[in-house]
């Protein structure tokens, strides 16, 4: 039984209440041991003068301990908070009473609150140090602490503790340092990095296949197809002649996490955020679709000028970071020759336009490769995609991704809406997650092929 | 092997379509004049045909008619989806109203993984400007028997009834898109109650699919019936906002459903009272279907 709260996890401080952090060091250690604390409280003590402060400190005294202190007798006027185990209840409260210690049950049934976080704990899966551990088949959080739900009392993962896809990254990079590297290109609004996948066999500035996922936040299966697709490149290389002739030749660019700040949000706050968390002094809503940012037909039908909308464009075209950094990226690389954004729920493989009900000159082409790539998919699982361009598949939505991409020369641009048709929409169950990720593989590696045969 | 079919949606190559919100009325439907007269519309309507109808729009008036004839059913273990439209005809008026005559397969809601039991349904269904909720006509060919679905419904039932309020259940789904099993039946129920609302708020331009139960305020069995009062997250397709609405059912199997419902719309400084209050907060009793 530790005497004090441990953890050893806590790698920074954050302007988070300290009396948060000790409960969750508390947590995180006593879950960990196993240990059982049926009825133990915790009970927080403000303590009116140095009189009443000593009488607190004669309690930390004693010999055996009866109390555990969680923040110690100090100053009058400032909590004195202290575990006390279910036996020794009675005895101390009886003793606070007859001194005219005033006391708050600050935690009522200490194991009630175990339970709860060894049953997210269960249900999750623990972080260890290889990728091969890793779960694929489970949602992971932004930065989250060994494998935890967030609490009841909201330990602050994202701040305090270990990264989930973020150490993910950094491991996979290490794991597949031949193949694979880490690229910051950026950083969001809340100065989170955006990081992108680098997937290359040498060369030098090589024609490129951009992927992106998550760029609406709600949208968790994109982020689980990208990560699960990233493993999957690097197991075919060497294996499957269409990945190792793609590789040999190109490079692959991937971004998974597209609007980490939204992202984080979705874990922290609500589940259903779609935009990123930009804001501007005098606007009372926060939030730009970053699908509807892009210099392509900005503005127009399929977005909204009102920042409280869902498809709210922003002030200008790329005026998030978020966009901006992609952009730039692209631009100055120069020779990326397919993009491909994920994106659900629809079940739907298109191309440009969007902003537009007008036919792209390359029309006849991409509808051709969209047949391909539907049919690739649906051989995996039986599942059936509809195809065609944006406008006159899904919805007009002006300013998006693959508009500004095509407009920009990259002919093979490609918008995918992941499962499902609106039975779970972006409640999509975990135990989808491979069969989703499979399926799209498929499409994709027809996308890259067919981009690899057709240099231009 | 083949696709089994490319459903309706595919344009040919340089197709253009009207996008539903355009309510665009091409040239074609000047030359379907004669196929509406044809079909035996009374000419006196100034109903157009639609000549290629999108297959959103088809698949958005399916939707209606399916909330409505899951709502007509009440029947939680018995809810049924769209799978793909078969046929659809659609026709608009100068008053911009929309009619379609539709033929669509479903599937049951409740399906496991594999377990792929097709339905047909036929459906009219009429979007007045001055109704708040589509007119629907629909049949379906049965997916189960009267008998075996009142027994599944009786069977969810007492599991309902076995289940102590305060429900231990704060969101269903929770944020990974699992439902506890013994969870369940209370999700097909809010479902149910969620066809109502979904009904009566679906519009050529606007659909929407139920996202998550975000709280459930009260669950009472104290008479026989379930008395159920919950908020639904409703996903809107097409402005992809998400529509809190408050829904209190009283479900007794066998018995028409009793739905109330509020809607949260959005509220923004620029629109003024662009909400649903006050409105369909009427208690609905259908005593005859």
């Amino acid at each position: 039984m530790q005497s004090s709260p441990g953890g050893g996890v806590v790698r920074k401080r954050s302007p988070v209440s300290r009396w948060t952090l000790l409960v969750c060091s508390f947590i995180l250690a006593a879950a960990l041991g196993q240990m059982n604390f049926t009825g133990d409280q915790v009970l927080r003590i403000l303590a009116k003068n140095e009189k009443q402060l000593s009488l607190l400190r004669d309690l930390e005294g004693l010999k055996p301990q009866k109390v555990d202190f969680w923040r110690g007798p100090a100053r009058p006027s400032l909590p004195v908070d202290m575990r006390v185990p279910f036996s020794e209840l009675k005895d101390i409260k009886a003793y606070l009473e007859s001194h005219g210690l005033a006391y708050n049950i600050m935690i009522k049934d200490i194991q009630v609150l175990l339970d709860e976080e060894r049953e997210a704990m269960a249900k999750s899966r623990r972080l260890e140090r290889s990728t091969s551990s890793f779960s694929y088949s489970s949602y992971h959080t932004l930065e989250e602490t060994l494998g935890f739900a967030p609490s009841l009392l909201n330990c602050p993962s994202e701040k305090l503790l270990s990264f989930q896809i973020y150490t993910w990254i950094d491991n996979f990079v290490t794991e597949h340092s031949d193949i694979v590297s880490k690229l910051q290109i950026g950083h969001s609004f809340e100065n989170r990095s955006i990081l992108v996948l680098k997937f290359s066999t040498g060369g030098s500035r090589r024609p490129a296949i951009w992927i992106d996922s998550g760029i609406h936040s709600r949208e968790w299966i994109t982020h689980a197809t990208g990560i699960w697709i990233a493993r999957k490149i690097v197991s075919e290389y060497g294996k499957d002649r269409i990945v190792t002739d793609v590789l040999n030749a190109m490079d692959v660019f991937l971004e998974i996490v597209s609007n980490p700040d939204g992202f984080a949000y979705t874990h922290s706050m609500n589940r259903l955020w779609r935009k990123n968390k930009s804001s501007r002094p005098g606007t009372f809503c926060i939030g730009v679709d970053l699908n509807r940012n892009w210099k392509s037909g900005f503005g127009g039908n399929g977005s909204n000028n009102n920042p409280c909308s869902e498809t709210y464009h922003g002030p200008s075209p790329q005026s998030e970071p978020e966009v901006a950094a992609v952009v730039d990226f692209i631009m100055s690389h120069g020779n990326v020759k397919a993009l491909i954004s994920i994106h659900s729920y629809s079940q739907m493989l298109m191309y440009p336009y969007g902003h537009s009900l007008e036919p792209v000159s390359n029309q006849e082409e991409l509808y051709h490769l969209a047949k391909d790539a539907v049919q690739a998919l649906y051989e995996v699982h039986g599942i059936e995609y509809i195809y065609g361009s944006i406008s006159t598949t899904l919805y007009v939505a002006s300013g998006i991704t693959v508009d500004w991409a095509y407009d920009s020369g990259i002919k093979y641009s490609f918008s995918f809406e992941l499962r499902d048709t609106g039975r779970y929409g972006f409640l999509l169950p975990a135990t989808q997650i491979i069969p989703t990720a499979q399926e799209t593989w498929m499409a994709i590696r027809t996308i890259m092929e067919h981009t690899l045969h057709h240099p231009y | 092997m083949q696709l089994r079919r490319q459903p309706l949606s595919a344009p040919r190559p340089g197709d253009t379509r009207p996008a539903a919100q355009r309510l665009a009325v091409p040239l074609l439907l000047l030359l379907a004049l004669q196929g509406a007269a044809a079909s035996g519309e009374p000419e006196d309507s100034g109903w157009l045909q639609d000549a290629e109808p999108s297959s959103r729009l088809l698949s958005q008036a399916a939707r209606a008619a399916l909330h409505f004839f899951n709502f007509r059913a009440a029947s939680p273990s018995a809810l049924q989806v769209l799978a793909s439209v078969l046929d659809g005809r659609a026709w608009v008026n100068q008053k911009k109203e929309y009619k379609f005559d539709l033929v669509f397969t479903t599937e049951f809601y409740r399906a496991e993984e594999g377990e792929k039991r097709l339905g047909t349904c036929s459906a009219q269904v009429f979007f007045r400007n001055d109704k708040p909720r589509p007119a629907v006509n629909v049949t379906c060919t049965q997916l189960i028997k009267k008998e075996r679905r009142q027994e599944e419904d009786y069977q969810l039932y007492k599991l309902m009834k076995q289940l102590k309020s305060p429900l231990n259940a704060v969101r269903i789904p929770d944020s990974h898109g699992y439902i506890a099993p013994s969870l369940r039946p209370i999700w097909n129920l809010a479902f149910l109650g969620s066809s109502y609302v979904m009904w009566q708020k679906t519009t050529p331009f606007l659909h929407y699919f139920m996202s998550q139960i975000s709280s459930v305020k009260q669950w009472k069995t104290n008479d026989d019936a379930i008395d159920f009062d919950y908020t639904v997250l409703l996903h809107e397709f097409s402005t992809q906002e998400i529509i809190p609405c408050r829904i209190h059912l009283v479900w007794y199997p066998g018995k028409p459903l009793k739905v109330k419902y509020h809607c949260q719309e959005r509220q923004t400084p620029e629109e003024g009272s662009g909400t649903e209050e006050g409105s369909a907060v009427a208690l609905t009793e259908l005593s005859n279907f």
